[in-house]
């Protein structure tokens, strides 16, 4: 389907990801793409910004599932930010914040990578 | 906060189900759809590496069909020998500890550890053992709780049927399939897992026990006298099951208090319908009703209920019939603060409360399912069975003749 779409930009080698819609079919697994193609070229640090994700559903939660175990597996870093309740409250049940750094904004993500090595 | 988490498990779940039952009827390719299920249930279950395989009978092999995550699929197949099939529960999820004390492991243990397995799902649809799904280590707690596993085995077993009624599994196990409306049994996969959710509920009030499976069928009843699709007829059906889901969030001891409930109490449990609807609002049920029959289940006719205070025809005919069933449940078993009417006491509280709780045209055909009930005049009972058997059916069926004569009149 096409309400699932993707902005991504690099400051200081950082990778942010704006995705847009609905995270409900295969679709979004361009997200998981995206993110395989900077790990190959050693960009690690990852943030994924969620203002403009809607809705996310079990097949959304399996590709965020798989984004986490890539960059954790190339020594990354992942963090989330902008997130409504009820995304955080879906993926804290599912233990995949444990495994990722949560920022209230996509500013204060990008400054803790920046400090980070 | 563990309440708090149960809900949010709760939605995910059954809107999970709901989007796994959408996709595998859906018109993408076999392929997709498959894949697509794989997602949903590693989705569900946090698990970023897993496998689905189907079984080719000739082969006695298990073969690679979809994964997540894997990065060397060239391992596709476990070996699973004919005789040892029915020592497989089937659709129970084993552990990889259980799977190496069996005939499973030693053969296969590179094929497994290739797939990262840590459990091990053997999809059976029907008796026929179809395929099986490898899930590899979660990114929460690394086991599954029970109700977890229970989810689990709806999921696989979902999946098991679509995959036999797929024209590969067909052709893999060279069978020309009599085509058996598998679809069907879907459906009742669905329900159950439904009505899994449904007794959750009831588990919490102590007094009504199976209160919403008996709503239910009682609004089956009517809407079927009343001449519903069968759509609808299934709205009114998943309505009568979770209508009560918002009593989850309050107190198990306000529930069952039942009298000397102080103010603030009585309006806590009058919280329930919003929240029900709340709850089931966040779920994309292929009925656009249900959510509307729910937050309206404790409207009165003459304005009086809540939680919005409708009145007269502002009351949908859904809305009216799980008002009556739920009323009638309530009225024919134990509660704390009184012991259950008989079915004349019941009749009588009904034909008292008409037109100011009850609708009477609704009500004059809730009286006549009971009666032809009574009768035998139905193909297949939907009140009697939950009614104590006690009652005199002369004069029952008298007292009712004489409500619906009046009603009619
Ligand atoms: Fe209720």
């Amino acid at each position: 389907m096409n309400n699932f779409s993707i902005l991504s930009k690099t400051i200081n080698g950082i990778v942010i990801f704006l995705p847009k819609g609905y995270v409900n079919d295969l679709g979004a697994e361009n997200l998981e793409h995206a993110c395989e193609e900077f790990l190959s070229k050693e960009m690690k640090k990852v943030v994924i910004n969620f203002s403009e994700i809607q809705y996310i559903n079990s097949i959304g939660a399996s590709i965020f599932t798989g984004i986490v175990q890539k960059i954790a597996e190339h020594n990354g870093m992942l963090c989330f930010t902008n997130m409504k309740k009820v995304h955080s409250d879906v993926f804290e049940m599912l233990g995949i914040t444990r495994h990722v750094k949560v920022f209230k904004e996509e500013k204060d993500a990008v400054n803790f990578l920046k400090e980070s090595n | 906060m563990a309440e708090k988490r149960n809900i949010t498990r709760l939605i995910f779940s059954i809107s999970s189900l709901v989007d796994l039952g959408q996709e595998v009827t859906s018109a993408k390719s076999f392929n997709e759809r498959m894949k697509t299920a794989l997602y949903v249930v590693t989705g569900m279950f946090s698990v970023p590496k897993a496998a689905l395989l189907v079984y080719n009978s000739n082969q006695q092999r298990l073969k690679l069909l979809t994964h997540k995550g894997l990065k060397d699929t060239t391992w596709g197949n476990i070996h699973v020998k004919a005789k040892h099939i029915k020592s497989f529960s089937k659709n129970e999820p084993y552990s990889l500890s259980k799977i190496k004390t069996n005939f499973l492991y030693n053969p296969n243990t590179e094929a497994l550890e290739k797939f990262h397995t840590k459990t091990f799902i053997p999809l059976f649809a029907k008796d026929e053992f179809v395929g099986a799904i490898c899930l590899g280590k979660r990114l929460s707690r690394p086991s599954y709780l029970r109700s977890e596993k229970n989810v689990l085995k709806v999921v696989a077993n979902q999946i098991a049927i679509t995959l036999h009624n797929s024209s590969l599994f067909r052709r893999l196990t060279n069978k020309v399939n009599e085509n058996k409306k598998l679809y069907e049994n879907m459906r009742h996969i669905y329900n159950d897992t439904i009505k899994a959710f449904a007794a959750a509920i009831d588990a919490k009030d102590v007094y009504t026990k199976n209160h919403s499976f008996r709503v239910a069928k009682y609004a089956v009843a009517i809407a079927g006298e009343l001449g519903w699709k069968e759509k609808d007829v299934e709205a009114i059906y998943v309505a009568g099951l979770l209508h009560d889901i918002g009593k989850i969030t309050i107190d198990r001891g306000v529930i069952n208090k039942g009298e000397d409930l102080s103010v603030s109490e009585l309006s806590e449990i009058k919280r329930h319908p919003q929240i029900s609807y709340d709850i089931l609002s966040k779920i994309n049920f292929p009925w656009k009703d249900l959510v509307h029959f729910v937050k309206h289940h404790h409207e009165r006719i003459d304005g009086r209920g809540y939680p919005d205070s409708l009145q007269g025809e502002e009351l949908s005919d859904g809305v009216k019939i799980l008002a009556i069933a739920d009323a009638f449940d309530a009225m024919t078993t134990d509660r704390p603060y009184r012991k259950k009417l008989s079915l004349t006491e019941a009749l009588h509280e009904v034909k008292k409360c008409l037109g100011t709780q009850f609708d009477r045209r609704i009500s004059n055909v809730f009286f006549r399912v009971l009666q032809k009930e009574i009768k035998g005049e139905t193909k297949e009972a939907q009140i009697l069975p939950h009614l104590d058997k006690g009652f005199n059916p002369t004069v029952i069926t008298s007292l009712l003749e004489t409500i619906t004569a009046e009603l009619s009149a």
